[in-house]
This record gives structure tokens, sequence and C-alpha cells, in this order.
């Protein structure tokens, strides 16, 4: 399949949209778990 | 032998982390505005084909993290040391969350590419396979509450999972060949390279600053389902009542 | 090597006495066949081209089902912590009964192999390849199959970890197993079906030593 496939940004602002999105919430899970625990460790 | 105690947490860990997740975001931003705006199209792909610089550096990491993963099981197996299954556990969730994207971000660039949401392109379908695998040993983690079992069990399954990939995409390949012939362009443009590369090295920063954290979560885990239960109380010693 | 003998023939006695078992594993895949081939309609030409594929997908399903089984027993008596104590090698019970599985598995799809050529009529001429693939892909299945039920056994969610564990692994061998059989069954111009045999023995080669070393750690406490 050859020829020249114009456009396509919507695309590319959905690939990376969701890629940073998922790694975004997925560093916030983290951080909410370190924090969650400390608490619970120091009481 | 075995080290019966949980592996201690290390706050030095968890900073080095959050500094190799800074300089991973700005890698990751400056690649990605170089990618999105500085590089050229490509000639028959145009636009879309800038999923390149997303793509390729999730697909080495994914496999980073895989690779990552099989080595913890291997050493948990023989050092029988808790730190390993600790690394196992963050490894493998990187690993799944990494294919899950790098699927996802397959899909996206395959429509307007090859009309068609999933073209069985061999990696691809080899990733979409060890996400399901690992997955499974995801569940399997969940469902066991002894530690001790838990972490023999999934690195057996670690390694058995691992050690299927090569033949898992040389039968896909094949496979897929009889009746498919185009495939994704190899050769990259000079000017290409520079932005893949940053974002490469930034996910690779995220990478690590995430399995480093999510281990250190895994360390305190295992630290309260370890510790030895709490001695009687002076109530119950004596009977006493209410 | 004493030990491997011992566990296949124990395995093989236990499998008899419970043929019933057995039969309704035959029935299962059977229903399966019917069921798939409702999924594509009576066009006897594409029927015909997935008979190789429904065969195999039948034959994986109902493998959970024979290899769940095969350590019910074992769970319910914690009869493999006996055998250990005895001083049997892990490895030694692993291949006793992986064979075992193997021959049981062998013997459910000789089964299913009638049903699917009545519902799916393929030509006859490639059965006797067709056999032979059999024997490596239930082989293929029966390696992993075995380590994982071992370890599913002891787990409450066994019936979903086994194949969500299982199958992943034992893609190429349905991948191989589904080109041989179609290509023997429809025709093979360019005798390829060879290479996917090798593949298949290739695939065999690797896990049943790499599982068999594993066993030990999935049934030791």
């Amino acid at each position: 399949m050859t020829g020249v496939v114009t456009g396509g940004w919507e695309f590319v602002w959905a690939a990376y949209g969701i890629t940073f999105a998922v790694l975004t919430a997925y560093g916030i899970r983290l951080a909410s778990h370190l924090r969650r625990s400390r608490e619970h460790e120091d009481r | 032998m075995e080290n019966l105690n949980a592996p201690p947490f290390s706050a030095k860990a968890v900073r080095r982390a959050w500094i190799a997740l800074g300089a991973g975001l700005v890698l990751l931003a400056i690649g990605t505005y170089q990618g999105l705006f500085v590089a050229p199209p490509e000639h028959y792909m145009g636009e879309v084909q800038r999923i390149m610089y997303v793509h390729v550096p999730t697909a080495w990491n994914a496999m980073l993290a895989l690779t990552f993963a099989f080595f913890c099981a291997l050493a948990f197996l023989w050092k029988n040391d808790w730190k390993w299954d600790a690394r196992l556990e963050a490894a493998i969730e990187m690993g799944v969350l990494l294919s899950l994207l790098l699927c996802i971000q397959g899909a996206i660039w395959a429509k307007p590419t090859w009309g068609v949401w999933w073209d069985w392109d061999p990696r691809l379908t080899t990733t979409a396979v060890m996400l399901v695998a690992f997955v499974g040993i995801l569940a399997l983690r969940h469902f066991v509450e002894d530690p001790r079992r838990r972490a023999v069990w999934s690195s057996v399954a670690t390694v058995v999972a691992y050690a299927s990939v090569p033949i898992v995409y040389f039968s896909v390949q094949w496979w897929n060949s009889l009746h498919q012939l185009q495939s994704s362009p190899q050769t990259v443009d000079g000017a290409m390279v520079t932005p893949l590369r940053i974002n490469s090295f930034g996910m690779l920063f995220l990478l690590f600053a995430f399995t480093s954290l999510r281990s250190q979560i895994a360390r305190r885990r295992l630290a309260a389902e370890l510790a030895p239960p709490p001695a009687p109380t002076a109530t119950l010693a004596t009977g006493g009542e209410r | 090597m004493r030990v491997v003998r011992a566990a296949f023939r124990k395995d093989l006695l236990l499998s008899w006495r419970g043929r019933a078992q057995g039969m309704a594993v035959v029935v299962f895949g059977a229903t399966l066949l019917l069921l798939l081939s409702f999924a594509v309609g009576p066009n006897a030409t594409t029927l015909r081209q997935l008979a190789g594929g429904f065969l195999w997908v039948a034959l994986l399903f109902s493998s959970t089902l024979a290899l769940t089984e095969s350590f019910r027993l074992e769970r319910e008596h914690r009869a493999i912590e006996g055998l250990l104590l005895l001083g049997a090698h892990p490895a030694a019970i692993f291949y006793g009964k992986a064979l075992a599985n193997w021959l049981h598995l062998f013997a459910v799809g000789l089964a299913l192999i009638p049903v699917m050529v009545v519902l799916y009529d393929p030509g006859l001429s490639g059965i006797g390849g067709l056999i032979g693939i059999l024997a490596l892909g239930t082989a293929g299945i029966s390696a992993p199959g075995t380590l994982h039920a071992g370890l599913a056994s002891q787990i409450r969610a066994q019936q979903v970890l086994l194949p969500l564990l299982l199958f992943p692994l034992v893609v190429p061998v349905l991948i191989a197993a589904v080109r041989s059989s179609s290509l023997l069954l429809l025709g093979d111009p360019m005798g390829q079906a060879r290479s996917w045999a090798l593949l298949l023995l290739a695939f065999n080669g690797i896990f049943w030593p790499l599982c068999g070393l594993l066993f030990g750690h999935v049934i030791e406490e």
C-alpha cells in the first residue's frame, strides 16, 4: 500500500495523549500509595 | 540460606527515584516536542508516523521491563532474597503497563496506515500474548496470600512465560508471513534519530523511577506480611472478662 | 526412572478408574465443536477450512478440564507431600504426571477427530499425519499444562488461573498445530506441514526439560 497518508494529527494526539495520561495516572497512584503507607507507619 | 526478614524500606531509593522521574519527564518533554514539531514528516505516512517517537521508546522499555522481571525471577529462585520478589512485582507491573500502551499505540498507528486496528504484526502480536501472560501472573500474585508461595510461584511463571517469547515471536511471524507482505519501515532518517533517542532515555528514566518506587511499596507490604504476630496482651493471658 | 514409571502408572490407573470424568471431557470437547460450527454457519466450504483450527481450540479448552482433574485427587489427599516424603524427586513426579496427561489428552484428541470429520467434512487423506500432529501438539500442551495445573490446584481461583496462565504459553503450539492440521486436511502442495511439525518438536524440546526443572518449586512448601 503506497501513497501519501494525509493529515492524521488526531491519531498522533490520541497516541501521545493516552500514553502520557496512563503514565501520569500510574505515577500519581504510586505517590499516593507511598504517602498513605508512610502515614500508616508513622502512626 | 533464605533471608527471612523483609527487605528494608529505603527512603534514599525513593528520593533517587523522584530525581530520576524528574529527569525522565524533562527528556520526554524535549523529545516529544522535537518529534512532534521539529522532525520532518515521513514521506509516505505523513504526520501519523510521528507516533513512532513514543511507540519505539515504549517498545524498548517494555521489553527491558519484562527482561528485568525475568532476571528478578531467576535471582529470587536462586538467592531466596525477598528484595528480588519486591523488584519482580514492580517489574511485572511496569512490563504489563508498557505492553498495554504498546498495543494501544500500535492500534492507533495501524488504523490510518493499514485501514484496520490490528494487522497481526508479529512484534505487536507477540506483545499482546506477553501482555496476557503477565496479566495472568499479576492475577496469580493477587490470588495467593502466602508471601513465600506467591514469590516462588510467580517467579516460576515468569521464567516460563519469558522463555516462550522467542518461540511465540517466531511462530507468529511465520504464520503471518504467509498472508502479509508489508512491514513497518526499518530505516530511520537522520533527523528522526535524535527525538527517538531522547524519548527512549526519557522513558528509561521513567521506567527506573516507577520500578524503584513500586518496589519500595512492595517491600513495605512484605514487611507487614512477614512481621511476627503481636505478643498476646495481658487481658487475654489472664482470660479477663468482657 | 523407576519413580517416573510408577507415577505414570498411578496416574493412568487413576484416569482409568475415573474414566467417566474422561468421557465427560470428550463430550465437552464435542459440544465445543458443535457450538463453534454454529458461530460459522452451515457454509460447507468455510467449515472445511476451519476444521483444523476448531479441533485444536476445542482440544485446548478441554485440556484445562483434564489437567485440573489430574491434580484434584493429589490435592484432596495431600498425595504429593507423601511422595516427596518418601524421597521421590519432584522432576520424576512431574514427568510421570506429564506423560500420563499427554496420553490422556491424546486420547481425547483421537476421540474428537471423528466428531470433527462429521461436522466439518474435511478430506480424510491427511488423517495419518494429523494423528502425528495430535501427538506433538498434545505433548506441547501437557508439559506447561502439568506445571501450571500443579500450581493452580493449590489456589482457590484455579479455574480461571489455569487457562489464564496456560493459554499464552501454548500460543506457538496452537499456531503450529492448527496450521499443520489444516494443511494436512485440506492439501499441502508445498509440503509445509513438516516445518510446522518441527516447530512443535522444538517447543517440546524446550518446555519438557524447563517445566521438569521448575516443578520442584511448585510442589515444595
